[in-house]
């Protein structure tokens, strides 16, 4: 498709074009409010070089299934409204993907987001939150989740998606923040771009599987790696004694499981299991929420459950 | 001029190779009859950074197309085009290889098979390919009536799939998927890709309410798409392993991984094996897998595969 050794050079955005969408942006943004998804789509002038590919297609609901088959299911987890889809080709002939998807909430949005980043791509200044791929782009903004693919690596291309990534991000409404399950997530060490908010068990199954639904109807999660190889898992269950139930549920599932092996730490309050690659996992509990901490050592594994609040 | 061979006769050559083409109980037990003891299963892999060329090598590796596709045979071909983004549809240059080498093997047809838009094969550039190597694109409306059930003998959690009755007037497939991740299972391979030639609605039926949290209902779904694997088996299978998707599959845009190689073999449960591995996914862990394994349709333990690799 395109070679590996190609790079992405630069990540900025040009300020003429960022001033020009700043200035149509509020009145857009009103109009769109309840509206067209399509009203938010940049068209005519407003990204220099690059114009519109054909028609907008849209899908809401359930009829996300006709556009993601097969892929639908997590974005419906997290709180799925509706998407447009355009396509844009640049004077050069080079082509981009922009899909705006509208969530239920910015927890959704951001959800969302948490889960299609990589985290080891470059952070750019659009939206509340963009990550930089080598030919895609994701971030969000208020309810929205923004993706943009190019069809290669191009420096024409992915300046190319910075650009029509911008006119979008200035026309978007941006109410909302992260949910505040992320900061309870220990700052020290803590990677950038690892965090995942989760809203149910596919993101979670994508992250650390359980093999199991049981004990696992947590109201929302959020996970980060650590500097030291560690990962931090917080679930929370909306009441200290939904939290107890389910940890009760789940616990008694993993000493029964084939996957995973009790680990006697006697001199701990915290409960340790082997799982079947050979990490350790200690559970710890905290009003609504029961800690995981995830290691391949059980002295780290333990270590970071009690760092967690 | 080349001799014309009917229905029956190719069956009949085709199982004699160790191949497997069964559609229907009745074919089915004619292929069994006449199959040769089980051999160790051999995976061949064509690696380099020109797909089309490793694609040749890798069926070389095998012997040949010659071996899959007799003269005058009506190839059917699936490809998968669920999305554009790169590392998502198996490769333009993939699918002209596959063409080409079927066509010199002597095939009188070739063609994709679908029920997917033409806008996608349009999108993906496989209709490109299509057109300027003269094979078939027949696409389908998602309409029950264009499907044929077929019964499938030892189904556990599917009993009877729908598949293309377009289908049936080919004499083999050969399967041409991508292998990528999948939000659901982690893992798409050789044995997925054939929901591509199901009905629509009968692949709904492989989805529970929760079928990819609840793990009865995960299960269920890993069933149904083994089971769909016994009733539908490819002669070949030619998988693009060259640059996937490892992350935010099956539709992407993901992480891209490079391994550039290109797999085929008869044995679906070893290619997937391998190619799982491929991005570090034990394949114990895809149950999909495991139980195609357990249920006979091929070989998960890699020591017991013979490989055949070799730099395109």
């Amino acid at each position: 498709m395109f070679s590996a050794s190609m790079k992405v050079r630069r990540a900025s955005v040009p300020a003429a074009l960022l001033t020009l969408v700043l200035a149509c942006g509020a009145a857009a943004a009103a109009a769109c409010q309840e509206g067209s998804l399509g009203a938010y789509l940049p068209g005519g002038a407003s990204v220099s070089g690059w114009a519109r590919d054909g028609g907008p297609q849209e899908y809401e609901g359930e009829n996300l299934y006709t556009y993601i088959d097969g892929g639908a299911d997590i974005y419906q987890e997290y709180g799925f409204t509706r998407v447009v889809i355009q396509d844009y080709k640049s004077a050069a002939g080079k082509s981009a993907s922009l899909e705006i998807f509208e969530m239920s909430t910015p927890a959704a949005a951001f959800g969302m987001f948490s889960f299609k980043r990589s985290g080891s791509g470059k952070a750019v200044q659009l939206g509340f939150e963009a990550e930089l791929e080598s030919y895609y782009l994701n971030f969000w903004k208020g309810r929205f989740l923004v993706t943009l693919t190019g069809f290669d690596d191009a420096r024409e291309t992915v300046d190319g998606l910075l650009a029509i990534g911008a006119a979008v991000a200035a026309k978007l409404p941006g109410d909302g923040r992260e949910p505040a399950l992320v900061g309870a997530l220990p700052a020290d060490g803590l990677k950038p771009g690892s965090v995942k908010y989760i809203k149910g068990l596919l993101g979670l199954n994508n992250l650390y599987p359980f093999y199991t639904a049981r004990g696992l109807s947590f109201t929302e999660a959020v996970r980060g790696l650590y500097d030291d190889g560690t990962t931090l898992l917080l679930l929370d269950y909306g009441s200290a004694g939904s939290r107890q139930e389910a940890w009760s549920e789940l616990r008694a599932f993993l000493e029964g499981s084939e996957r995973f092996a009790r680990v006697g730490m006697e001199q701990t309050e915290h409960v340790l299991f082997q799982d079947g690659k050979g990490r350790f996992v200690a559970f710890g509990e905290a009003e609504t929420r029961l800690i995981v901490g995830v290691a391949s050592s059980a002295t780290a594994a333990l270590l970071i459950v009690s760092r967690a609040p | 001029m080349a001799r014309k061979i009917g229905r029956r006769e190719f069956f009949k050559t085709s199982a004699q190779a160790g191949l497997t083409l069964a559609l229907g109980t009745g074919l089915a037990a004619a292929t069994r009859a006449a199959a040769p003891k089980a051999k160790a299963s051999i995976v061949a892999v064509g690696i380099g950074g020109d797909y089309e060329q490793a694609a040749m090598k890798a069926v070389s590796l095998l012997g040949g197309m010659k071996k899959f596709v007799p003269k005058n045979a009506r190839v059917a071909l699936l490809p998968n085009v669920q999305s554009r983004h790169p590392g998502s549809f198996t490769k333009p240059q993939i699918l002209r290889a596959v063409i080409r080498m079927c066509k010199k093997a002597g095939a009188k047809e070739v063609n994709c098979l679908s029920w997917q838009t033409v806008k996608q094969w349009e999108d993906t550039g496989l209709k490109a390919v299509i057109d300027a190597e003269g094979a078939g694109l027949k696409i389908f409306e998602k309409d029950e009536a264009l499907f044929k059930p077929v019964p499938i003998p030892g189904g556990q959690a599917l009993m009877e799939a729908r598949i293309l009755a377009e289908f049936f007037g080919h004499d083999l497939l050969i399967n041409m998927p991508i292998t990528k991740d999948h939000a659901g299972n982690k893992f798409t391979g050789t044995m997925k890709n054939l929901m591509g030639l199901n009905s629509p609605v009968n692949n709904r039926t492989f989805h529970r309410p929760n079928w990819k949290t609840d793990p009865n209902d995960v299960a269920h779904l890993e069933q149904s798409i083994v089971d769909l694997n016994k009733a539908v088996k490819p002669v070949l299978n030619v998988v693009d392993a060259t640059e996937i998707i490892v992350t935010n599959g099956p539709f992407g845009p993901g992480q891209l991984m490079r391994p550039e190689k290109v797999v085929a073999g008869t044995d679906r449960v070893a290619i997937d094996a391998y190619c799982a591995g491929l991005w570090g996914l034990d394949p114990k862990d895809v149950i999909q897998i495991k139980k195609g394994a357990e249920q006979g349709l091929g070989q998960m333990d890699l020591t017991r595969v013979h490989f055949r690799e070799d730099y395109a």
